[in-house]
């Protein structure tokens, strides 16, 4: 049905355990030293230049690392990140169901949405939906709301709805290969026992199809984080802008850059790991048992602490 | 006895094939009702139309005296709404040939969700009934285990004890022992057996000529879409009376 996830040690790592261990002198292998030091040079060479680039202010990066306003750009870029996502995966969940409808109608609508979404540049959309002021002059929502589209249209919005709404067209894909990827099977069992299509998608299919979903949504989650740079060109004050801006008061624009990527990776990294254990809660029931964590891992290759009073 | 399932020339097409090509029969209440033939001849796509998995596309066919999927008034029928069916459906138990357990849930998890999530049982006693249920069909330790940490035989007594969680009048099984390992087999057909003995109403599609003839009461041989020959389990499968019943009996016992 699916990919096997987190298919990592085995009993194969396991040293033979038989009443006489083999002794043999292993093949020597020079070509992977070779290899190593070739590899480890070319490393040491570009950090080093790097390192001692005269032109680059390097104590720049401690001093602003954590400014206030870096910290508030990467409040900023979470918060726009989480946003557009949860806008990304309701509208594709949503944008999923319609396109895998009998109604001809919703269905094609789906497609023509995802057709037209995935069809453009992102940051054409971020630009459409920053000057359509050309168009609707007024946002009249009758007694409820009235202003100005200039006004309505903070940099927020634009960036959320730019952001959501061609998220939603690449979730829509992703929802909808899970939903096919579980057996009908499944559905045939559930209707079977006299559940209503409703609670078979959500008791039963969903649940499947989420070990499908969430690696690739894992993928969607890291690639947001970074477009989200993006939206500096809507003035929405995001990490890179932030980091741009302090970057041309200070005198110091590459340096701001090199402060912004590391931000970028130490976000990217913490979504990773969240993805990691996200990935083995719906992996329950498909393998018949979990591989340990790293952490396990780590735990287990400490010496096992003896209990006191017993003698080795 | 009354009939429990009454099928009226019963057609069934998928597409420009024709499956099923007038099915006449009954099933009586409390009777076990064996299916053979030859695959292709339609024989488990019958016994999907009985709960309705699959619509029939001619003849009418009733359920302990109830149309199946239609409303009849007057001299016209109209579809029942699906949660009509579904409604309908929670009276009929059905094991399938490749077991089709819920593999993100526990043995008992499986055996719970229907009463739960459809009777709106409450959850300590669904758990009590699923325990007991495991364990009469011998699977009381195993019910924190996962459909993956089962063979093939517990699988399928899970999923007995899973259809029978929802207190059907009518069980159903299509091939129920069809992709286990023949040693695994009897379990699953033990548990059969008693559920036969305890009065149950059972239709069950099978290749398995030894249970057919040991606790079938009906046996209807079906080719080609047709009913060929139909009677007592020992008279047809030892003195088959029809050419098509012979040869395929010599091929299969």
């Amino acid at each position: 049905m699916t990919v096997d996830v987190n298919k990592t040690d085995g009993p194969e790592d396991t040293p033979p355990a038989g009443p006489e261990a083999l002794k043999a002198i292993p093949v020597r292998h020079p070509g992977r030293y070779v290899s190593a030091a070739i590899a480890l040079a070319v490393l040491g060479a570009i950090v080093y230049a790097f390192a001692q680039a005269k032109k680059i202010n390097w104590g720049a990066v401690p001093d602003y690392f954590f400014d206030d306003r870096i910290i508030e750009g990467v409040l900023n870029t979470l918060l726009l990140t989480v946003l557009s996502m949860v806008i990304g995966i309701v509208g594709g969940i949503l944008l999923a169901v319609m396109r895998l409808s009998k109604n001809p109608v919703t269905s094609s609508v789906a497609w023509f949405y995802i057709w037209f979404f995935r069809g453009t540049p992102v940051l054409v959309q971020l630009f459409v939906w920053f000057n359509l002021g050309l168009v609707f002059e007024y946002i009249n929502l009758g007694p409820i709301y009235k202003d100005y589209w200039s006004s309505f249209m903070t940099p927020l919005l634009t960036a959320l709805l730019g952001l959501g709404l061609n998220e939603a067209a690449y979730m829509a894909e992703i929802c909808r290969a899970g939903l096919l990827s579980v057996d009908e099977g499944q559905t045939e069992a559930s209707h079977a026992l006299g559940m209503s299509h409703a609670k078979t998608l959500r008791r039963i299919v969903i649940p499947q199809a989420m070990r499908v979903i969430v690696p690739p949504t894992g993928n969607e989650v890291i690639n947001m984080l970074k477009t989200t740079s993006l939206v500096s060109t809507v003035q929405y004050v995001d990490l890179l802008k932030a980091a741009q801006d302090i970057g041309q008061n200070a005198g110091s624009i590459v340096e701001m850059l090199f402060l912004a990527a590391a931000w970028y990776l130490i976000l990217t990294s913490i979504f990773s790991v969240g993805q990691y254990y996200l990935e083995r809660y719906y992996a329950k029931g498909s393998t018949r048992s979990l591989p340990p964590t790293p952490i396990q891992r780590f735990k287990a290759m400490l010496p096992a602490r003896r209990p006191k009073g017993v003698s080795a | 006895m009354t009939a429990m399932v009454k099928a009226e020339g019963i057609h069934k097409s998928f597409g420009p094939v024709q499956v099923l090509k007038g099915i006449d029969l009954e099933v009586q209440t409390g009777e076990v009702f064996c299916l053979i033939g030859p695959s292709g001849s339609g024989k488990s796509t019958f016994l999907r139309c009985i709960n309705h998995l699959e619509k029939i596309n001619g003849g009418r066919l009733y359920v302990d005296g109830e149309l199946v999927g239609y409303r009849q008034k007057g001299d016209k029928l109209y579809e029942l709404k699906d949660s009509e069916v579904a409604l309908k459906r929670r009276d009929i138990g059905m094991v399938f040939q490749r077991f089709n357990l819920f593999p993100h849930m526990t043995a008992a998890e499986n055996v719970m969700e229907a009463p739960v999530q459809v009777k709106g049982v409450n959850k300590a006693q669904a758990r009590e009934r699923a325990r007991e249920l495991l364990e009469k069909v011998g699977l009381g330790d195993k019910a924190g285990n996962y459909p993956s940490q089962l063979s093939g035989g517990q699988q399928q007594r899970v999923a007995i004890a899973r259809a029978l969680a929802m207190e059907p009048k009518l069980m159903l099984f299509d091939e129920p022992t069809s992709a286990l390992d023949p040693e695994l087999v009897g379990d699953v057909l033990d548990v059969m057996r008693d559920l036969a003995e305890s009065g149950m109403t059972m239709v069950v599609v099978t290749h398995e000529m030894g249970f057919a003839r040991e606790v079938g009461d009906s046996l209807v041989f079906m080719d080609d879409g047709v009913v060929v020959e139909s009677g007592n389990p020992r008279d047809v499968l030892t003195n088959p009376q029809e050419e098509r019943t012979r040869s395929f009996l010599s091929k299969v016992l």
